[in-house]
Order: structure tokens, then sequence, then C-alpha cells
């Protein structure tokens, strides 16, 4: 093995703190709004804690995700972006603290946490060996340590790979990404189940998982293209990262809009032509007042205005139109949330407020500020991959 | 051999050199040429500034008219030609629909772009194209990659072409003529075989459409369930003892809607307090007109004054106008109807009890038309 | 035993020049078939004949032949149609899915697994058309002008059914073509008989290599790619629906779309693998066809395995969730009931065996893979029968619940319809290159310009 074949030139740079100032400046602001939306509305400001933290879910747990994805498929192309994905996936370690607020308090935005309903409610009290405070609580916390700890794994291996060029830790990885695969589906559905749900206690859909996941996946998707794309403009990124790579991402978040219409056609389909009182109460809540208009932009937010900008092959090689379209996605996946999340806070029509803006806010400053620590002093692309070389002389 | 050049043409051997001779040709001022490779090689596209294939906004197009199309015929059939409620969702159930107006965009956009590709972009099919059957196509569809200048190219000169094509490194270079009559060769419309295989197809198309549509069609449906095993109506059976098909009920069975009457062959007087439901109307009336007419009046004359056209046979029933009968009770009436009386029998069997009681109305409209009261006068 | 993650794994094994190629691929074609053919052949046609034979029965007397009645009106014909659509599957992700995603392997397999697609759609087009009872009168389940004055039912999962089917059928049949083109070119230029050259040359279309179609005839690949993607999904989602839009328990859940499309891509996967075995031993394809891909795809194998897996854990999980008594019931009759047996056999075949895939020693052994492939069709056509027959036979009305018995006809069909299959396939490796000539070419390690070559030019 020839250790010169592996050699490209890349420079590292520090990344501007110009941005880096901006994202922490959007974090305080965005923590004291929040703080603030507190102190004068609890309820309001605890739904829109579950909004942010599973908004900050999806990106980290799903960049975990796209990094396995490239071990285990052993994809080529998406080798330089790689380094992005694990700082992305970072996010996962402020879990804890977005979820804190709300474990703390599971009572004032989860239904079957009250005792006085359940005593009532034949069908919640079947549930409360699934339904209940501690094993909630529980069940984050292996999640978060399972998805925190196979981060670990595959970053400390692909961080050695920089200076070892060891072809054995690629390997490991691998074996590793495995397994992963397996505990990640079970956990992303756990937390679909847990966060979004059971807002609802008495609706269930089988596909709930999936859903959650096929968003989740774009959405991290997104941010991997944007933060890529907008490196690589700047020259952060080696040379020779040309059209095709970027028609691989465009291509990925084409695909996996078209996955997520697919999935959510499949669960209104099935719900609406079967038409049982127990199931349609979700969609009939979704239907009422203002939140049917929002029902409606769903579709074009999420599917039909994505689809049309990506449709054609020049447009996935164009950056200028991945950038707009990874932010337009981006906020799609949170009005996604948003349109599961809300109508259980605000039933019969849409609320929109500071306190929703407030979110919006401090979800953009921490992805920055993690982003931005986590890559400090980091190369920004695994120099020591062995698929890099080939990575960089990528073509369709 | 009147023969024409069509084209010069060169082979390569090396997958390189081809791409360095489509660059080169695309650079010079030759304008009708092509490259000939046993698979697509990447890059050659751009090396020869091709443009980006438009078949992409044909299949967009044709997508965009499948849906629309689709949508507007399901549109029609469901709600305007012939709706139906169908499991409570509306005529145009939008959802329900997706998934024929996605098959049809599917079907209409790759084939219609295919049938586009193959017949209007390649003009095929193309059997007699000069290149066809020469050792240059065979050696290109097989192993080398080959590259052609035509002859009417406002450029092209013969000794310049084989020039060109020996710097750029061409193994071998050969001339390719074809025959302008076998290309310019035109089917006879009017000749007598080709008739006769448009009679034989026209009569084989009347001969099955008529088989198809007037034997094949009218098949029934398979009525095997005629010959299952069961009791024809009033017919013998092996499978009972006794022989009848007709089994008789168990004793105590009541009919559907069988009301027992209580009064049975009892005096008239026990029916005194009976009530009678039936609302005195015109419906009932008439209703209670026709049984009497069917029933009554053999005997009891169409007025019930006993003179019938059974008159004289049987003993002469009674006057229904007597003081006697006018004073009767209704439940007395209907006692008489469902009972009888000396020779009357019984009409339970013949009438429901709703119908004694239509009679009954009937009986007192007779005996009012013949004592009628003040009031009667002042309609 | 270690990966060089710096190289590419090579498509095909060995070195060998174009002609070669052609030649190898072509042979089939070139020479005549031996004993051991007409001995396959006579035993798929056997196969057949017995399958034709019960569909007379059925024609001439009806569906009472068949085991289903009341309340399983649904027995083996729409299990059999369930599990055939779900073998064509394969074909269609390899030819298009693995294509969008660039994945250079397929180029082997791809031929065949589309050929696999259109038999088995054909296979699966007969079951619905004589479930329907007249299947002379097949012709009303499209809509058409009628002297009734009658459309068909638009909103009928059933008329989904009928156009998603067609529309995949058709467009295989295509984009299967459109891939077969520029190979009837090549077999065109190869032949000495005359007859063969007339056939050939009127399929090829008068295809002359020429790259100015090359550059169109890739785009159509693409986009033929891009429809045939969704269009695959959209087939087994619509079968789907034929069970989830309605209100049986253990038929309506939301995850039957996804899962349905896992399964049959599952399925069809094995199936591929299965044929492939012995099409590469027999006519010495082994380094075109080669143990890496096959191991590809059995990675594929039990990555669908495992999604179908989750998909059981899932319904069984919400059944219990959704507090609904009738969906509990359903599903525990479904692991306790009468059809236990039914039941684990597709557990114990689509999740449990396929995870034997993850010992790398077993996912290259030919005998294993086999075994394991043979299993996994085993159990998918169970979980057709189990999903069909245990809702059914548990309805609302107690009194009219009835265990399903299969017919001698019943099987008889099921007997034939993997005898037209096979037959299919036989006579396919000896009409058509099974192998794509052209595609096989592109991905030789030589066949593409080197890229500092084009580096250099521009």
């Amino acid at each position: 093995m020839n250790n010169t074949d592996f050699s490209i030139d890349y420079i590292k740079k520090p990344l501007s703190t110009k941005v880096l100032t901006i994202g922490v400046i959007l974090t305080f602001v965005g923590i004291a709004l929040m703080a603030l939306a507190y102190y004068t509305d609890y309820v309001r400001a605890s739904f829109n804690m579950i909004l942010l933290f599973s908004f900050i879910a999806s990106i980290s747990l799903c960049s975990i995700f796209l990094i396995a994805l490239e071990y285990i498929v052993g994809a080529v192309w998406s080798v330089p972006f790689r380094r992005i994905t694990e700082f992305l996936a970072s996010l996962v370690f402020i879990l804890p603290i977005l979820a804190l607020p709300i474990l703390l308090d599971l009572h004032t935005p989860f239904h079957w946490t009250h005792h006085e309903a359940i005593q009532e409610d034949q069908i919640l009290a079947d549930k409360t060996p699934f339904l209940n405070e501690s094993f909630f609580i529980i069940r984050f916390v292996l999640i978060f340590i399972l998805m925190s700890s196979f981060y670990m794994i595959f970053t400390t291996r692909s961080r050695k790979q920089d200076t070892t060029q060891d072809q054995k830790l690629t390997t490991q990885n691998i074996r590793f990404s495995a397994i992963f695969m397996i505990i990640f589906a079970l956990s992303i559905t756990i937390l679909a189940l847990d966060w979004l749900m059971s807002l609802e206690p008495h609706w269930y859909s089988t596909i709930f998982g999936v859903y959650y996941f096929s968003g989740s996946l774009l959405a991290a998707l997104a941010v991997v293209t944007f933060v890529s794309v907008t490196l690589n403009e700047a020259g952060y990124l080696p040379k020779g990262i040309t059209g095709d790579h970027y028609y691989s991402l465009g291509a990925l978040m084409f695909a996996f809009s078209n996955f997520w219409a697919y999935i959510a056609f499949s669960q209104f389909m099935l719900i609406w032509y079967a038409n049982l009182p127990e199931e349609t109460i979700w969609f009939i809540q979704r239907g009422e007042g203002s939140w049917l208009y929002v029902s409606i932009g769903l579709i074009f937010a999420r599917f039909i205005i994505p689809y049309a900008l990506l449709v054609s092959q020049p447009s996935k090689k164009n950056p200028r139109r991945l950038k707009f379209v990874s932010i337009w996605i981006l906020g799609a996946h949170l009005y996604d949330l948003y349109w599961l999340i809300f109508p259980n806070y605000s039933k019969g029509n849409a609320i929109f407020g500071w306190i929703e803006l407030g979110v919006i806010i401090l979800a953009v400053g921490l992805i920055i500020v993690v982003f931005n620590l986590a890559a400090k002093n980091k190369n920004l692309i695994p120099i020591g991959d062995p698929k890099l070389k080939r990575a960089m002389d990528f073509r369709l | 051999m009147d023969k024409k050049l069509y084209c010069i043409s060169a082979i390569f051997d090396k997958v390189d050199d081809i791409t360095r001779a489509a660059k080169e040709l695309t650079e010079s001022e030759f304008k009708f040429f092509d490259i000939h490779t046993p698979y697509p090689v990447h890059g050659l596209s751009n090396k020869m500034k091709l443009k980006p294939s438009t078949l992409g906004y044909i299949a967009l197009v044709l997508g965009l008219s499948g849906a629309a199309l689709a949508l507007l015929f399901m549109y029609y059939t469901k709600t305007l030609n012939y709706p139906q409620n169908i499991g409570g969702k509306p005529t145009f159930a939008l959802p329900a629909f997706i998934p024929i107006a996605f098959e049809v965009t599917v079907l209409l956009a790759s084939v219609g772009t295919v049938l586009a590709m193959l017949f209007i972009y390649f003009k095929f099919p193309n059997n007699s194209h000069p290149l066809q059957d020469t050792d240059f196509m065979k050696q290109v569809s097989l192993d080398k990659y080959g590259a052609i200048i035509e002859a009417k190219d406002p450029k092209f000169d013969e000794s310049k072409v084989k020039e060109f094509f020996e710097k750029l490194g061409a193994t071998k270079i050969t001339p390719i003529y074809y025959d302008p009559e076998e290309l310019g060769f035109k089917a006879k419309i009017f000749a007598p075989k080709f008739m006769l295989l448009l009679s034989i197809v026209a009569i084989l198309t009347v001969g099955i459409s008529y088989f198809l549509l007037n034997k094949w069609k009218q098949i029934p449906p398979r009525n095997w369930m005629w010959e299952q095993p069961r009791v024809n109506v009033q017919s013998k059976s092996t499978f009972f003892d006794d022989g009848f098909g007709m089994r008789t009920p168990v004793a105590g069975t009541v009919a559907r809607g069988h009301q027992p009457y209580l009064f049975m062959g009892m005096n008239d007087s026990a029916a005194l307090n009976l009530v009678n439901p039936v609302l005195l109307n015109e419906y009932n009336l008439r209703k209670g007109k026709e049984h009497y007419n069917t029933f009554c009046s053999p005997c009891h004359g169409y007025f019930g004054e006993g003179d019938s056209r059974l008159n004289n046979q049987f003993p002469n029933p009674p006057s229904l106008h007597s003081d006697k009968l006018r004073k009767w009770t209704d439940g007395q009436l209907y006692h008489v109807i469902t009972n009888g009386q000396n020779i009357m029998p019984s009409y339970a069997p013949q009438l429901e009890p709703i119908e004694r009681w239509q009679i009954v109305n009937y009986i007192r409209a007779l005996q009012r038309a013949l004592n009628a009261r003040e009031e009667d006068f002042n309609e | 035993m270690a990966i060089d993650y710096t190289q590419e794994a090579p498509v095909v094994e060995g070195k060998y020049s174009f002609k070669e190629i052609s030649e190898i691929i072509s042979k089939p074609m070139e020479v005549f078939p031996d004993k051991k053919y007409f001995i396959a052949l006579g035993i798929s046609l056997a196969m057949f004949g017995i399958g034709i034979f019960c569909w007379i029965l059925t024609f001439v007397y009806g569906v009472g032949k068949w085991g289903s009645n009341v309340p399983v009106g649904w027995g083996f014909d729409i299990t059999n149609f369930v599990f055939w659509i779900g073998i064509g599957h394969a074909g269609t992700l390899i030819s298009a899915i693995l294509f969008l995603f660039r994945q250079r392997w397929r180029t082997g397999i791809a031929r065949f697994a589309e050929a696999m697609t259109i038999f088995a759609v054909i296979n699966a087009a007969v079951f619905p058309l004589f479930h329907v009872g007249r299947p002379w009168l097949g012709y009303w389940l499209f809509p058409y002008p009628n002297n009734y004055e009658l459309w068909v039912n638009f909103t009928s999962p059933l008329i989904w059914d009928v156009f998603a089917v067609s529309t995949y059928f058709i467009v295989s049949l295509v984009f299967w073509y459109i891939g077969l083109i520029p190979d009837f070119a090549s077999l065109r230029d190869r032949t000495k008989n005359k007859i063969k050259k007339v056939i050939y040359s009127i399929f090829s279309l008068g295809w002359r290599f020429s790259h100015r179609h090359w550059h169109n005839y890739e785009m159509i690949y693409l986009i033929l790619a891009g429809f045939a993607t969704p269009l695959v999904l959209s087939v087994h989602t619509i079968v789907s629906f034929d069970f989830a839009v309605s209100v049986i328990p253990g038929w309506h859940t939301t995850i039957f779309p996804p899962y349905f499309v896992a399964g049959a891509v599952f399925s069809g996967f094995a199936m591929v693998q299965n044929v492939l075995i012995f099409i590469r031993k027999i006519f010495n394809m082994e380094h075109i066809i080669t143990i890496d891909t096959l191991e590809k795809m059995n990675k594929i194998i039990i990555v669908t395995g495992s999604m179908v897996g989750y998909a059981y854990g899932m319904e069984f999980f919400i059944a219990w969730y959704s507090g609904n008594p009738p969906e509990l019931f359903a599903f525990l009759n479904r692991a306790f009931g009468d059809y236990s047996w039914a039941y684990w056999i597709m557990v114990s075949c689509n999740v449990i065996f396929p995870q034997l895939f993850w010992i790398k020693k077993i996912r290259r052994h030919i005998v294993f893979m086999f075994i394991i492939g043979v299993l996994v069709n085993v159990g998918m056509w169970f979980e057709r029968f189990v999903i069909v027959v245990t809702s059914l036979s548990r309805d609302f009305l107690p009194s009219s619940w009835d265990y399903f018995t299969p017919t001698l006809v019943d099987l008889g069909i099921l007997l034939g319809s993997f005898g037209l299959f096979f037959t299919l396939i036989i006579l396919f490796t000896k009409t058509l290159p099974v192998v794509s000539i052209a595609e096989v070419k592109a991905v030789l390690d030589y066949a593409q310009p080197s890229h500092h070559e084009e580096v250099k030019n521009g």
C-alpha cells in the first residue's frame, strides 16, 4: 500500500470567526427568548421545546446515520463531506440539555401523564406499561447513550485515520455501522413514538417512525449539503469537488423528498380511506380552521417545491440552487415538525408568534455554534481516508 | 455498379484515441461527422459539444398531460357521467384518484418518450442505412471505435479526410459506398401481393372481431349451481324417510306476522269491545271496498243488501242494513268475518286482520249511505 | 483478507477483451442446446402442463374448484398474485434504482433480473384474471365506453391494481427492450445465420452505435430509471392498498406500503440470486456474474429482510399500543392461533435465517446462500399466505370462522406458475443475451478514457 496514493493537496484553514460570532449571538438571543417564553407562556414554551428537541435530534441522529450509511454501502463520492457530517452529528451531545426542561415536567405537554385521565380512560390505562414517565426517561437516556457512543466509535476511528491512514479502521467502522443500523432504526422509531406520536396518546400509526425518519434524513442531508457547498465555495475544501459531487447530494435530497411524500401519502391515504374514528381524529385536527391551510402548505413546502427545484439534472449541480433548496428543506422540516406537534397545543387554529421564532433562532444558532466548536482546529475532510483519492476523482 | 460514396470511415483501437479524435473532429472544419462506439463512452458528449438531450422536456410534457388526462377522465366518469356514492367519499375523491393518475403519468411519459426517441429522434427503423452490414459496423459493434465523415459535408475531400484520420492515429481507413436505388426504394402500395395481404388481414380482423364480440362475449356465467343437490318445490325426496321433500312445521310453530285471535268459536258479543285499529280514511276505504267486492259481494251483494249474483242458490244472507247490524260494534262485525256465522265460513285464512278491519270500515260506509244523517248533506 | 479501499473493486473479474465478452455472452444463443437443457425444459414444461390443466378446470367449472370459501374469499390466488408481483420487483430495483445510485455491479445481473420481472408479472397477472370468476370478461376491468353505460370504480384499490400492474408490465418491457437494442445490433453483426440475422435486424431497428444516438440513449435510460423507480414502489404499494385500505384487523396498518415494497425486493432478490447461481455456472459466466455481486445481493437480502422484521415488530407493538381489541386479537391469532405454523415458518424464514448472512463466509458460500435464498422465498410466500388467510378466517362474525384448506387444483396452479416462470427463463437463456453486452463492455476497467487524459484535454 503506497501512502502517496492518498495524498491530496489540502491545506487546513481556520473557520471564519465571524460566523461563530453570529452563531453565538443567535444562540443567546434564542435562549433569552425561550427563557422569556417559559416565563410568560409556560405551556406553549414546553411545546416549543419539543419542537426544538425533535429538530435537533433529527439532524444529529440522521447525521450519524449518514456516516454509517457511507461506511456500509461503501459510498465513495461522499467521503469529502464525511467530516462535516461528523461535526453536525456532535449535536447529539446537546440533546440532553434540550430534553431536560421537558423531562423535568412531562406533565404539561403529555396527556398520558395525567393520573386523573388514566383513571377515566381504559385505553390510556392499558398503555401505561409503555407510556409512563420513568420508562420514557429511561428510553431517552438509553437512546442518548447508544447514539453518543456510536458517534464516539465512528469519529475516533475516523480522526485516528487522519494520522495513521490505517485501512483497518475503515473495516472496523463498517462492522460497527452494520450494528448501528439496527439500533438506529429502533432508536429513531422510539424517539418518534415518544416525543411526537404520544402527544396524542390515543392515536397510532405503524408508519410513524418511518415518517419521522424520512423527514429527519432530509433535514440532515440539507444541512450537510448547505455546509459543504458553502465551505467549498469559500475554498475550505480541496479542489476537485465538482458538480458531480453536488449532483449526488442533490439527487439524494430529491430522492428523499419523494420518499417523504410517499410515506406521508401512504399514511394519509390509508387513514382517510378506512375512515376509522380513532385514526382520522389526527387528520381532522389538522384539517380544522387554519390548520387546513398549514396542512395543504406542507404538501407544497415539503414535496412540490423541492421537487420542482431539483427535478432537472443541471439544477442538482448548481451550487446556488442547492444552497437555496437545502435551506428550504431545513425550513420545511421545521414546518413539518410544527405541523406534527402544534395541533395538540392549539386546537382549531394555527398559531405562530415570537416564541416559535425564538425556536428557529435558537436552532440555527445551536447548529452554527456546535458545528464551529466541533470543527475547531480539525481537518475539514478525512485526509487519511483510503477512499478519499477516489472520491476526489469521482465522476458520474 | 452505380454506387455512391457515403463517407470515409476510420477505425481506432484505443478509447483514448477516439476521445481525442472526437475532440479534433469537433474542432475541425467538418460538420457531418459521427463517432461510433460499442458502448457509451463517458465524456464523449462533452468532447463532441453535443447539446444536452431534450428528451427530458418531452417526458415532462407527456407526464403532465398524462396526469391531467387521467384526472379529467376520472372527474368526468365519476362526477359528471355516472356519479356514485362509494364509501361515503366525495364523487371527486382526489386521494383515491392519485394512484391511477400516477400510473397513467408514468405510462404515458415513459412509453411516449421512448417512442419519440426511436421514431422521431433516431428515425428508426433504419436497417437500410449505408453503414449497415459493412465491415466497419461489424468492428464497431464488437470491439473497435469508429469515426466517419460524410460525403455530403461541404468541406469533404477524400484525400484530405484520409489524411486527417491518419494524423489522428486511425488503424484502418475505408470509404463506404451505398446504392442509391436500394435506399430510394419505395413500396408500391397497389401491388397485387400487397392488396392480397391487406384483404387477408381485413378478413381475419372481421372474423376475429365477430367471434369475440358475438360468441366470446356472450358466454353465460357457468350455472353449475343448478345441478347441486337440493329439493325442488312439491317434489319427492329420498333424503327423508317419509319421501316428502317438504317438512311439516314443528308443533307450536307460529307463522311470521301471525296474530292469534282470542275469541275464535265464541259468540259475537265476545268481541263487543274490540277496537278498530284502522283509520277511517280514503285509502282504507278503497282497500276495504276492494276486499269487500272480492270476498263478501258474492253473497252479500255489492251494496250489502243480500241480493247477490248467487241469489237463491244458497240461503240468502240477511241484509247488512238491518237495525241490528247497524247497532253492532265494529268488533262484532269483525268477529263474524273472522269467525264466521251460521253457514258463513271464517274468512281468516283469506284475509289479513288489517284487511278485515278495512272491510268493516267499508260496511260502515255502506250502512251510512242508506241511512244518511243531516250533516252528510252539508258538503 | 484486508480489503484495499483505495482501489475500486472490478466489476468483471480477470482480463477480458471486448471480443471475449461478446463471445461468452452470445455463446448460449449460438450453440445448439444439449440434453441437460431439454431435461430442464421438460421438467418445467411438465410443471407448467399441470398448471394449465388446473387452469382449464378452473375455467370450465369456476373458482369453486379452489379452496376459497366463506369467510376466506382470498385464498391461494391472491397469495400467489402478491408473491409473483413481489418477485418482479427485484428486477426493476436492480435495473432502475441501482442504476440511479450508480452501482456498477448491477450490470452483470440487470438484464436477467429485468427478464425475471417480466416473466413474474405475466405469471402474476393470470391470478386476478381467474379470480374475477369469468376470465373471458377480463376486459371489463378497463374503463371503456360500453352499452351498460358504466365505468369502473376508480376509487377501488382493485382497479388501481389493474392500472399499476399493466403499467408496470409495459414499462418494464419497454425498459428491457431499450436495453436490448444495442445487443440485438451486436448479435446482428455477429451471426452467420440468415434467418437469425433478419430477426435481429428487425429488433435492432437499425441501431448503428452512433454516439449521437448513445447520447440520447443514456438520457432515456436515466429517464426510464427515474420513472421506473417510483413505479416499482407504487406497484407494491398499491398491492398493499388492496389490503390496507380495508378495515380488516391485521390488514389495516399504515406501515403496509413500505413493508410490502421491502418484502417484494427481499423475495425478488432471493429469486434472482437463486437463478443466477445456476446461470453463471451453466454458461461459464463466473467472472461476469461474480461472487462479489452475489455477496452484494445477499447484503440487500439481509437489509430488506431486517426491514420486513422491523415491520413485523412494529405491527405487533402498535396492535398492542392501539388499544384496539380486534387488532390485538388478529395479531395474537396469527402468532398463536390456527395458522401459527404458517406464521412461524414466515418469521423464521424471513427474519431469522437471513441473519446468517451477517457471517461473511456464508454470504459468499454458494450452497449456503442458495439454501437461504430458497428459504426466503418460502418465507415470503407464507407471509402473503398469513396476511391473506389468517385475517379473513377470523372475520367479524365468529359464527362464520373457518379454516382454509387448499384443494389439489390450488396446489396444481401454484406448481404450474413456477413451471411457467422457469419455462420462460429457460427459453430466455437460449434466445436472448442473459447479460447486457454493451453495459458489461462499458464497465471493463480499460473501457473508459482515463481521468488524467480528460483533465489534460480540457
